[in-house]
Order: structure tokens, then sequence, then C-alpha cells
């Protein structure tokens, strides 16, 4: 592994990988702490599955490819107050979320109705191979600032809505307004 | 080579464990358990620590098993666990360790005196490790001694793969030149 002159470094690696012995009683000790931790409830596996199908994918994307990314953004929000997903009593509205994101692996929208958690409201493709990704969401009357989150590292703001001029986070994002029925 | 699973695979247990069985844990804590602890004495050079490291790393990785999104790469995501450990655990002993030396020469003479009595085989290796930076010992360690592939290095520490690599080579010039010194004491 290691050049002649580097021998020396080469008896320290070979010194380091001897094994190193633990307190034999780290295994139980461990075993003891988890017991006492709350029972894992049940449905864990569903529950892991859902959380791998959700969370927002780490991919790194080169300038360009972020640019290409926002030259074909276009995003529209729909109000659709034909369709009640609670009682009227609620107020609240049903607001589909459009934007075209072809090269994106995960869509997720975030904002002030979902704590801007990522995981909460995962857009999901109009078709197989479509550059289309919707979500749709009940929002009660007020104003929301939002955004898109494209392969959990691009935060984009809605061209097609008013930016939003008070974001404390950094990141550019919009504002949609539900007026009250 | 990288981090890989023998015996039962690491996803059967983990799915074994995600759907309530505690016990089924143990097989992963024993199955990691040296490899993990080897790293966690070089990394803090102290057995103590090491070890409430270690035990840490496996309680947080169970309580976040269903964060694991690839359980057939169970080890490396626990390796990536115990790695922020250590930093923790070392900068927390190297506050310790400023608090109760404060003078700057009685440190100094310490480690002159350290040098002097460790003569032999793996006191001065020890030594000479905990000369390094904590960033160029984690890249040493992970690449030479836990034999990881650049790739996998990066996943478990956050680091850039040319940033890694540039560590380990600096690491492996200053682990030279401190083994050489020694030697001429």
């Amino acid at each position: 592994m290691f050049e002649p002159d580097e021998e020396l470094v080469g008896r320290v690696v070979r010194q380091l990988r001897r094994p190193v012995t633990v307190d034999a009683n780290l295994d139980a000790r461990v075993m003891e702490q988890i017991a006492r931790l709350p029972a894992r409830p049940a449905g864990g596996t569903t529950r892991a599955t859902w959380h791998w199908l959700t969370r927002p994918r780490t991919v790194r994307l080169s300038p360009l490819s972020a640019l290409a990314i926002a030259a074909v953004f276009v995003a529209v929000v729909l109000s659709r107050p034909d369709r009640l997903s609670h009682p009227a009593s609620t107020g609240a509205r049903e607001f589909s979320f459009v934007v075209v994101a072809p090269r994106a692996a995960t869509v997720s929208l975030v904002g002030d109705f979902n704590d801007w958690d990522a995981a909460r409201t995962p857009m999901q493709r109009a078709g197989k191979q479509a550059s289309v990704w919707t979500a749709v969401l009940p929002l009660t009357p007020g104003r929301y600032r939002y955004a898109f989150l494209v392969d959990g590292v691009s935060w984009l703001a809605d061209p097609a809505a008013p930016a939003a001029r008070d974001d404390e986070f950094g990141t550019p994002s919009s504002v949609v307004t539900v007026g009250g029925s | 080579m990288g981090i890989h699973s023998v015996g039962t695979s690491d996803v059967d247990v983990v799915r074994r464990v995600l759907g309530g069985d505690t016990a089924a844990y143990a097989t992963l804590v024993a199955r990691y358990r040296d490899r993990l602890a080897r790293y966690a004495v070089h990394m803090l050079g102290n057995r103590e620590d090491a070890e409430e490291a270690l035990q840490d790393a496996f309680v947080r990785a169970y309580r976040s098993l269903e964060r694991c999104d690839d359980p057939a790469r169970f080890g490396a995501w626990l390796y990536g666990i115990l790695v922020n450990r250590c930093r923790t655990t070392g900068a927390r002993a190297a506050r310790r360790g400023r608090v109760f030396v404060r003078d700057e020469a009685a440190l100094n003479g310490v480690a002159h005196a350290s040098v002097a009595e460790q003569t032999e085989g793996e006191d001065v290796v020890r030594w000479a490790l905990a000369r390094l930076t904590p960033e160029y010992r984690e890249a040493f360690l992970l690449k030479h001694v836990e034999d990881l592939e650049y790739e996998e290095m990066a996943r478990v520490t956050g680091a850039g793969v040319s940033a890694l690599k540039m560590r380990v080579k600096r690491a492996r010039e200053q682990l030279q030149m401190i083994l050489r010194e020694a030697e001429r004491v």
C-alpha cells in the first residue's frame, strides 16, 4: 500500500489495525439503555418505508444544472373553490400547486402551512414521465409564504406568484393569500 | 472495501427491530462493536471517552432507525453517527483539557515528558496520532485503518472527496515528520 519511503506510516497503520478491546459489558449497557426507551410504535416498517419514499433526496447540482431547472420552471397556483375538503365552517379551500421541473427527482411544497417541513407535502408527478408536479392542499383564509424544494437542495420561489419580501431564512419564497368565503 | 455486513443481513435485522423485536438489535451491536470501538479509541485517544461515544452512537442509531434510508448500508450509516459523536466528545474533551491545563509552559513540559516516556511502539503511535488535528486524524483513520473508499468517507463525514484526499495526504506527511522527530529523541 505504501511506497518504501512511507514505510513508517505503513507500520503505524499495521499497529492501528490491531483489535481494540472495550468493556465487555458495553453491549449489555446499550441494550439496557434501549430497553428503558419508550416502546417502538407498531408499524415501524411502514413508517420507515413512507419516510424512505418521502425523504428529500440530496442531489448536488452544478450551477448550470440549477440554472437549467430554473429556466424551465413555470408554476401556477390554481384556486379550486369548488372542491371543499372540509366542512364549510372551517373555511378551508383546496389549492392546487403546480410546477414544471423536468429534471427533478423529487419536489416538495414547503411553506407556513406545513412548518417548512419538506417531508410533509411531497409533490407528485402528473404522469409517469411528466415534467409537471402537483400538490393539493386545503388552506384556511390567511396569508402564506411558500416555496418549492427541488431534489432536497434547490429552493425556488413560484415565478407566477408575488415574491415574499419578509423571508427571514434568506431563501426565495412566494406568497399566496386565501380570502374568506 | 467499504463497509459490509456478514451473516444474517443487516436488512433482515433492521426489519426485525423496526417490527418491534428490540432484542434483535443486539446482533447489530455485536456485529459492529469491535470495528467501531477501534475507530473511537484511536480517534479520541481515551478508552473511557471512546466507550461513551460508542454507546451513545448505538443508542442514537436505535432511536433513529426509521431514518436509516438504506438498511443494507446500516454499517456506513452507523459510522456516520459515531463520527459525529466522536467529534462532539473530542471537542468536549479538548475543552476539558484546556480548563485543567491553563499554563502553556506546563502543558509543553508535560508533552515533552510524554515523548521521553513513550519510547515503544504503540505508545509512540498513539502519541503521534494525537498530535494530528481532529480532521486529519479522522480522515487518516477512516482511509487507512478502516479502509473506507473516499466516496464512503464523504458520506460519513460530510466533507468533499478532494478535501478528504488532501487531509489524508497531510496526515501522512505529518505522521512521518512527527515519528521521524520522535526517533531522533
